[in-house]
């Protein structure tokens, strides 16, 4: 298996287009930091309020949204949270993180990686389809190797590249954060679920790209699907990245629905359990991970059987 | 050829929708033997040859491949073989060297070492390195051979291997494919077009049409010896030939005579005893062509019909 994944792993690197991928994405992160840079020295002059109102202001909003009704379980839990962390920011008087610092920006690397879900997307899509349009499967297939250890290989190769572009945006955002914007003021405050401690940016960063991750792997491995049985790159990256798109949108249709629940957008963004910013209410992790499951196991079913089978003609 | 067949195809049967496009096809393939398999368009050559390496399933029937079945173990029975199924396509993107470690990878036991081994026996030494993009076809075909090669199988099954090659490039091929046949014992089967060129090549022939294999023949059977004598007047020759126990056909303005090389000089000796005019005394071959296009009746794209 593993010189299978080497092959795999050999092909994708000879092809100029995952060269340009990736510099695209290290130039996209790296303007991006530029731009903050230039708008932080150029506006926002005059507002000139210390983080100690900021904090007073952020308070009382929280405590306002804490008396609308029909809050869930887990929003309550985690409005007492920030109310926690913002109570001890001004009782020991700990400023937060600058906001056009390197520190913060590599905590916010999470909301980027949707970068990386439309990169991985183009190489699941095509990671299969490509063979056949080739004409490379009848070589790649006539081979004393059983059809899905093949199609492993390509799977866990698409993992491996989503793995690999998330560790390039991160390192890429703190290099372009030190350069444009310098390692920044302040402390990064969390709850441990007793207490209100001191965390490394680098170690919530992490966490934070971790869960973002569970996104990229079912949009990748939908479109590794599409691939696989339609065997054209194209209508795969079409439909996923459409999907990709329009998908988490059609969660707010959904809202008032029950179907919503079983709605495999309302559960692909795992950051919501940890930031608080819930797309539906009433939904619970042990519940999201239940749905996206099952889902996974559907759409890799639906992959090695159409692959297992089919009869190659191409 | 008394040995025990390599490559056992036994009642291979495949329908696709309600067309039986193979219909019980048996056929024995040897070692150390080429076997060539012809047949018209659509006869279902390539259906044929892609059950036989497990690209598509059968229907019915099963594929033995030194006593593995395709069907059952296709990992330990298609460790033997080594396939060009069409044109062989390649990562363009890639060099021909990446190329074959890509393929050496996929096969347990081949080191580095047989990579440039392969290489130097279909004379790629000097372009290995370049993009696959970059070459012309009859280089994509020798890259094509190397990889068929490259873990020594016993069987070589090729289809239409030498599209593309030049007038040089078809007799090294050839020159080659009887090499490893005769020295290495490996069965090889393929198929094409090219009449002339299986002529040269094999050692048996397998003619199927509509699905169904019409003949197996084999080449030397083809070639016995025979002797065109045109001679006048014609009535005299057919006496004197018959009279003489030759067995002799009438054909164009002579007699074609089954008979080896060490009684013609006799022949010739008794027809001009009897007073015949000798215009010409050759071999005569009856060409592979001609004998496939009258099994086949012509050689027309085989007819649509359903069953």
């Amino acid at each position: 298996m593993l010189k299978l994944i080497q092959n795999e792993w050999m092909k994708l690197w000879n092809k100029k287009i995952t060269w340009i991928m990736v510099i695209l994405l290290v130039f996209i992160v790296f303007a991006g930091l530029g731009i903050t840079k230039w708008m932080n020295s150029t506006g926002n002059q005059d507002i000139d309020e210390s983080w100690q109102e900021n904090t007073q202001a952020e308070l009382a909003s929280i405590n306002l949204m804490m008396e609308e009704p029909g809050l869930s379980e887990t929003q309550i839990d985690n409005y007492e949270e920030q109310i926690a962390i913002a109570e001890h920011r001004l009782e020991n008087d700990i400023a937060p993180l600058e906001y056009a610092s390197m520190q913060q920006q590599v905590l916010d690397t999470h909301m980027m990686m949707s970068l990386v879900t439309l990169l991985t997307v183009i190489v699941a899509a095509s990671i299969v389809a490509a063979e056949f349009s080739q004409g490379t499967i009848k070589m790649l297939l006539t081979r004393p190797v059983k059809r899905w250890k093949i199609l492993t290989s390509k799977y866990i190769t698409v993992l491996l590249f989503a793995v690999l572009l998330t560790v390039i945006l991160l390192i890429s955002t703190a290099l372009a954060g030190l350069i444009f914007l310098g390692i920044g003021e302040g402390t990064l405050l969390t709850w441990t679920g007793t207490e209100v401690a001191e965390a490394s940016f680098w170690l919530e960063a992490l966490k934070l790209a971790a869960l973002k991750f569970s996104s990229i792997w079912m949009i990748s491995t939908f479109a590794f699907m599409l691939g696989t049985v339609f065997r054209s790159s194209s209508l795969a990256i079409g439909l996923s990245i459409f999907l990709m798109f329009t998908g988490v949108q059609a969660v707010f249709f959904l809202q008032n629905y029950e179907i919503v629940k079983y709605y495999l957008f309302t559960h692909t963004d795992l950051t919501q359990f940890y930031t608080g910013n819930f797309l539906v209410p009433d939904i619970t992790i042990s519940m999201s991970l239940l749905v996206l499951a099952i889902y996974f196991l559907v759409f890799m079913a639906i992959s090695y059987w159409t692959f297992g089978k089919r009869d190659v003609t191409a | 050829m008394a040995e025990q067949a390599i490559v056992q195809i036994k009642n291979l049967s495949k329908t696709i929708g309600s067309k039986k496009i193979i219909k019980n096809l048996n056929l024995d393939l040897h070692k150390g033997e080429i076997t060539g398999f012809l047949g018209p368009n659509g006869a279902g050559k390539t259906t044929t040859i892609r059950m036989m390496v497990g690209l598509m399933k059968p229907t019915d029937g099963e594929v033995w491949i030194d006593g593995q079945s395709v069907q059952g173990d296709f990992e330990g029975s298609i460790r033997k073989v080594g396939v060009i199924v069409e044109n062989p396509e390649m990562y363009k993107y890639m060099s021909g060297y990446k190329n074959l470690l890509h393929f050496s990878r996929m096969h347990k036991g081949v080191p580095k070492k047989r990579i440039d081994e392969v290489v130097k026996q279909v004379g790629m030494q000097n372009r290995i390195n370049e993009k696959v993009g970059s070459y012309s076809l009859g280089m994509r075909q020798r890259l094509g051979l190397a990889q068929a090669l490259l873990h020594d199988p016993k069987f070589l099954i090729l289809d239409e291997p030498t599209n593309g090659l030049d007038p040089a490039g078809i007799r090294e091929f050839r020159i080659y494919l009887q090499k490893i046949a005769k020295e290495n014992g490996v069965a090889i089967f393929v198929s094409s077009h090219l009449l002339s060129e299986i002529e040269l090549l094999c050692d048996r022939i397998a003619i199927i049409q509509n699905g169904e294999l019409i003949n197996i023949k084999n080449v030397n059977e083809l070639q016995k010896s025979r002797y065109y004598i045109q001679a006048e007047p014609l009535e005299l020759v057919g006496e004197v030939l018959t009279g003489a126990g030759f067995p002799a056909v009438l054909h164009d303005n002579g007699y074609l005579v089954d008979s080896g090389a060490e009684h013609i000089p006799g022949a010739i000796n008794l027809l001009v005893g009897a007073g015949a005019r000798i215009f010409a005394v050759q071999p005569y071959r009856e060409t592979l062509e001609s004998q496939f296009l009258e099994m086949t009746g012509g050689g027309e794209i085989a007819q649509a019909h359903t069953k």
